[in-house]
C-alpha cells in the first residue's frame, strides 16, 4: 500500500489472487499414487455472507448453477454458516477417482460467480479434504487472498494440529502445488465440515 | 465490474479533511522548525533529545505500554474464538498475524499497538470478550487491524512529533525561567530569541494538540470504515460501539484510571464522556461514528 493510502487511512480489502485453484485437480494425483492420500470426495469454499438481498440473490443463483451441473458428475450442494459468521458451500462427491477434478470445477463456479458479481474480496478459502492410509483427515487449504495451498492436519486432540506431519506434506507436495512460503499464514481452520 | 457495491465505503470527504489537518500540521511544524533555527544554539540540543525521545516511542512504547498494563499473551488454545476472528480477518486483509492479547479487566475495551505489520499486538479486555457476540467482536478486531493496516500508530506518532518538542520547550522554559542551559552573560537580543521561541512553542503546542485531536479522530473513522468494509458488517461494528459505551459509564473508578493513558489506542475512550470535551476527544462521539456506519450500511444495502 502506498504514502498516499497511509495518509488517507483508506484501505481496500484485496481482491483473489490470480487463481492457482486448479493446481490441486492435478496434484491430487500423486497424493494418491505416491504418498497413500485418498481424496475424502468433499471440498468447500468459505467466504463472508453479506446480508444483502443482492449478494444473497446471487448465492442462490449459482448454488442452482451447480446443482445443474453437478448432476451429470454426482456433486451435491449443502450450505452452512460457522460460528464466525462464514459461508461454508460444501461439495461432496461420492465416485473416487475424478472427483477432485469436479468439485475443483464446482468450487470455481461458486468463486467465479462471486468474483463476477463484484464481491471478490469476500472470499475466504477453499477446503479440499483428503484421508491418509489410517484414515485420518488431511486438508488442503487454497487462500484466494494469496492464490497459495497449505496443508492442514488436525491432529484429533482439541485445537492441536499435526505441523510436523504438515511439514512432510510441504516436501512432498511443493512441486506440484504452490505452497504458502510463509508458515506463519498457515492458518488453522477448526470444526472444518467435511 | 462492481454490481451493487460500486461506492460501498467512499467517503471522499473524510479523506479531504484527513488530508487538510496533515496539511495545516505540516504548514505549522515547518514554521516552528525556522523559528528554532532561527534562534540558534539551544534549540538544537532540544531537537536531539527530542528525536532520540521519537525513536524510544516508535520502538519501545508498546512494549512498555504492554508490560505496564497488565497485559498478556493468549495462546489459541486459551482463546480459540479470539484468535479464529483475528486468523480469519488476517485471511481476508492478507496480514501476519499478530500476536493476540487479553488484558484482565471487566471494562469492555480493545486496542492494537506496534509500529508496523510485522511488529503488531491486538488485544481485547475480559469484558469485551464476555459482552459481544461473535459478529461484534469480528468487527471490533476489524476496526483494530485497520488501525494496523493504515500504520495508525506510526502516522500520530511522526504527526505528534513537533508538538512534543514544543511541549519539551516549554518545560524547559518553566524550569529553567525562561533561559536554555544557566543564561549568564546573554545579550538583549538574545533574551528576546528565547522569549520568541517560548512564545511560538506554546502557540505550536496549542494549534497543534486541536489539530492532532482532530486527525486521531479521523483515523478513527477510517478504522471504522476499514472494519466494516473487511467484514462487510457495518452494522455488527455498530451494535458493538452501542454495548461497549453503553457499558463504559457504569465501570468502576479504578479501572478507568489505570487505562488512562492508553486512551488514544481503545476502540472507545476509557474516559467517561462529556459533551463539553468533544472537541478536544481522541474518538468521534458515538453519534457520529454510528451515523457514518449507517451510511455504510445503506451503502452496502444499495439504499444509499
Amino acid at each position: 500500500m502506498g504514502l498516499r493510502d497511509i495518509l488517507t487511512g483508506r484501505h481496500e480489502v484485496k481482491g483473489p489472487a490470480p487463481d492457482r485453484l486448479f493446481a490441486i485437480a492435478t496434484a491430487y494425483v500423486s497424493l494418491q499414487a505416491e504418498h497413500g492420500i485418498e481424496p475424502a470426495g468433499a471440498a468447500a469454499i468459505v467466504f463472508q455472507a453479506l446480508a444483502t438481498s443482492e449478494f444473497e440473490a446471487t448465492i442462490k443463483e449459482m448454488e442452482e448453477v451447480v446443482v445443474a451441473t453437478g448432476k451429470e458428475s454426482g456433486t451435491t450442494v449443502a450450505t452452512q454458516d460457522d460460528s464466525y459468521g462464514y459461508r461454508w458451500m460444501v461439495l461432496r462427491n461420492p465416485s473416487s477417482g475424478p472427483s477432485v477434478e469436479d468439485l475443483a470445477v464446482g468450487v470455481n463456479a461458486v468463486s467465479s460467480s462471486i468474483e463476477t458479481a463484484g464481491h471478490g474480496e469476500r472470499l475466504l478459502c477453499a477446503v479440499f479434504a483428503f484421508k491418509d492410509a489410517k484414515g485420518a483427515p488431511v486438508y488442503f487449504i487454497y487462500n484466494y487472498k494469496r492464490g497459495y495451498w497449505y496443508p492442514f492436519v488436525p491432529s484429533g486432540a482439541e485445537q492441536e494440529r499435526s505441523t510436523e506431519r504438515e511439514l512432510q506434506l510441504k516436501a512432498q507436495m511443493g512441486s506440484e502445488l504452490p505452497i504458502e512460503p510463509e508458515l506463519e499464514r498457515w492458518f488453522p481452520l477448526w470444526g472444518i465440515p467435511i | 465490474m462492481a454490481r451493487g457495491r460500486s461506492n460501498f465505503g467512499k467517503d471522499t470527504g473524510l479523506q479531504a479533511r484527513m488530508l487538510l489537518t496533515m496539511f495545516l500540521l505540516g504548514l505549522l511544524y515547518v514554521v516552528f522548525v525556522g523559528v528554532l533555527f532561527a534562534a540558534g544554539a539551544g534549540a538544537g540540543v532540544i531537537v536531539v533529545v527530542a528525536v532520540v525521545l521519537l525513536l524510544l516511542q516508535l520502538f519501545a512504547s508498546d512494549k512498555l505500554a504492554l508490560a505496564t498494563m497488565g497485559v498478556k499473551e493468549v495462546t489459541p488454545a486459551q482463546e480459540p474464538e479470539l484468535h479464529g476472528i483475528v486468523e480469519r480477518l488476517c485471511v481476508q486483509a492478507d496480514l501476519p498475524k499478530p500476536r493476540v492479547c487479553v488484558m484482565e479487566t471487566s471494562m469492555p475495551n480493545a486496542f492494537a499497538m506496534g509500529r508496523s505489520q510485522k511488529s503488531t499486538t491486538v488485544c481485547a479486555t475480559r469484558g469485551i470478550l464476555e459482552i459481544l457476540s461473535p459478529a461484534e467482536l469480528e468487527g471490533v478486531m476489524a476496526h483494530e487491524l485497520t488501525h494496523v493496516i493504515n500504520r495508525d500508530v506510526m502516522v500520530m506518532t511522526l504527526a505528534g512529533f513537533f508538538a512534543t518538542l514544543a511541549s519539551m520547550i516549554l518545560q524547559f522554559a518553566f524550569f529553567f525561567g525562561g533561559g536554555f542551559g544557566g543564561g549568564y552573560g546573554r545579550g538583549r537580543e538574545e533574551e528576546e530569541d528565547i522569549m520568541i521561541v517560548i512564545l511560538v512553542s506554546a502557540l505550536v503546542y496549542a494549534i497543534s494538540f486541536l489539530l492532532l485531536r482532530a486527525l486521531s479522530r479521523y483515523r478513527e473513522f477510517a478504522a471504522d470504515r476499514g472494519s466494516a468494509v473487511l467484514t462487510g458488517k457495518p452494522s455488527a461494528l455498530a451494535s458493538a460501539l452501542i454495548k461497549i459505551s453503553g457499558t463504559i459509564e457504569r465501570v468502576p473508578r479504578q479501572d478507568l484510571r489505570a487505562a488512562e493513558g492508553m486512551s488514544a489506542f481503545f476502540i472507545v475512550p476509557a474516559k467517561a464522556k462529556n459533551s463539553m470535551m468533544n472537541l478536544f476527544a481522541d474518538h468521534p462521539p458515538l453519534e457520529q461514528r454510528l451515523a457514518a456506519l449507517q451510511r455504510l450500511e445503506s451503502q452496502l444495502q444499495g439504499t444509499a
